[in-house]
């Protein structure tokens, strides 16, 4: 009883807050928000990331040749379903860029502060602590996660974030996949109390 | 109408609508790319392979099954697939594999005596750019393999546009349609539809920001009288609302039966008066 009354209040509020947030119903002149993007993680992204250079594929493919940029794909891991059967093959794979480094959900907002602190360290290491390195941030088209994450490194002090908001379906366009598994040191980050937690 | 309605619901609660056509429209098919993109999938592909047949022998053919797909599908989560076997009367069942969906085993096909296995259509989800393999089952017990190569993302996840209840109102209800009269010696094609959701348990509901449960038809038994049509094995990469389109000779009064279950314990069974061939 007190649970549903506490699930229904949920969803109130999350209604309320996604009103509160101002969802677009159109891909054009999508705002930014202030912060970091907190509504829902599919729907229609900015033009922009302030701060930050959007490329599309063909300014990606520059920059990979120019600089070598460090890629972080933060596109969400699928989800496997709770009661699906043990006898059924489930058998996920992900896709990417290659060369990228995939941290799964690492776009979420808000996030815990350890395992936002896992995502910044990561980038640290990766970047070799070079504030100035270019890093590129994507997942899949209509993501708010990759807008997120480069915000983050934005915040972090990184001069030179891109943003590719085509992510995977784009690069796949033109380019091969490879299959890629969840960066080993954000697998092994501080867990919440919920597995398989969605993007909050 | 009830269609504007969900687009509006949709639109109220900061859903897009898969806009994957955008960037399907763009641009013509290129080839695969080369090297370890091709070994990769091919590695992928003889995991599934060992996974669903164990040592089994799986060849490769031109004759026996061949899948026609769109290229590039404008939508993932409803990606029609016809698949063809013009040798019919050689064959005992049908495989359909998406490799890259986490779910790779997506429908498996039984034939009975009363079908004509010569053609099969369905709508399935897509998640990630795939090889899709059908391995056609003969009579003989060979596995023989054909495998096209698909363009479409997101299918798995990507929500319905409308609420859980009511993308599950009328759960169960099925309609078929006949394609035409039924001629002596010759087979005729049906089309069963079945109302269900098909949720995939990977399907975030945007507002609660829950994962819809896994609600999926596992098997659909299709018969006419005491004689089998076929039954079909089903799993989350069926699309909602499942379309099956298949063939079946036209002999018998009875009506055609089709019994469906989810792995929810739903059943469902509807009786449809068939047309019979009269000599």
């Amino acid at each position: 009883m007190w649970k549903r009354r506490g699930r229904a209040l949920a969803v109130l509020a999350a209604s309320f807050a996604i009103i509160a947030a101002g969802p677009a119903d159109s891909p054009v002149n999508v705002p930014e928000p202030d912060g970091l993007w907190t509504g829902p993680a599919r729907g229609y992204t900015p033009a922009t990331l302030q701060g930050a250079r959007v490329v599309d594929l063909d300014g990606l493919d520059a920059l990979i040749a120019r600089d070598k940029p460090v890629l972080i794909d933060v596109a969400l891991a699928d989800q496997r379903p709770t009661n699906f059967p043990a006898d059924r093959p489930w058998l996920p794979t992900h896709r990417s860029i290659p060369g990228s480094v995939w941290m799964p959900n690492a776009g979420a907002a808000p996030l815990d502060p350890r395992q936002e602190a896992v995502f910044l360290s990561r980038v640290e290491a990766l970047t070799g602590g070079d504030r100035t390195r270019a890093v590129v941030t994507f997942c899949r088209p209509e993501c708010w996660g990759s807008w997120n994450a480069g915000k983050r490194l934005l915040s972090a002090g990184y001069a030179n974030v891109y943003w590719y908001p085509d992510g995977i379906e784009g690069w796949q366009d033109r380019h091969p996949t490879t299959a890629t598994k969840p960066d080993p040191a954000w697998e092994a980050r501080p867990r919440l109390d919920r597995p398989g937690e969605p993007l909050r | 109408m009830k269609h504007l309605a969900a687009r509006r619901l949709a639109l109220a609660i900061g859903l897009s609508v898969p806009v994957l056509a955008g960037i399907a429209a763009a641009g013509p098919v290129l080839a695969l790319g080369a090297g370890d993109d091709d070994s990769e999938r091919l590695a992928r592909w003889k995991e599934i392979q060992t996974t669903i047949f164990g040592d089994r022998k799986v060849e490769s053919t031109d004759t026996l099954v061949s899948i026609d797909a769109p290229g590039r599908a404008m939508d993932a989560s409803l990606v029609p697939i016809t698949l063809s076997m013009p040798q019919k009367d050689k064959i005992a069942g049908l495989h359909l594999v998406i490799d890259d969906n986490p779910s790779p085993y997506a429908a498996k096909f039984t034939f009975g005596p009363a079908a004509d296995p010569s053609e099969i259509k369905l709508r399935v989800r897509v998640n990630n750019y795939t090889n899709v393999h059908a391995v056609a089952e003969t009579k003989d017990g060979k596995l023989m393999e054909a495998v096209r190569f698909v363009k479409a993302s997101g299918g798995c996840s990507a929500p319905m546009g409308m609420s859980d209840e009511e993308a599950m109102k009328g759960m169960g209800d099925m309609r078929m349609k006949f394609a035409g009269e039924a001629n002596p010696g010759k087979s005729l094609e049906a089309t069963l539809m079945i109302r269900h959701p098909n949720f995939s348990g990977m399907q975030m509901n945007q507002v609660t920001r829950d994962y819809t449960p896994a609600r999926y038809i596992t098997k659909v038994e299709v018969s006419r009288g005491s004689s089998r049509i076929f039954t079909l094995d089903g799993d989350i990469s069926i699309a909602s609302n499942p379309v099956i389109g298949f063939s079946f000779i036209p002999e018998g009064q009875e009506p055609i039966r089709v019994v469906a279950v989810d792995n929810q314990n739903g059943r469902w069974e509807h009786s449809f008066t068939a047309p019979t061939a009269s000599n």
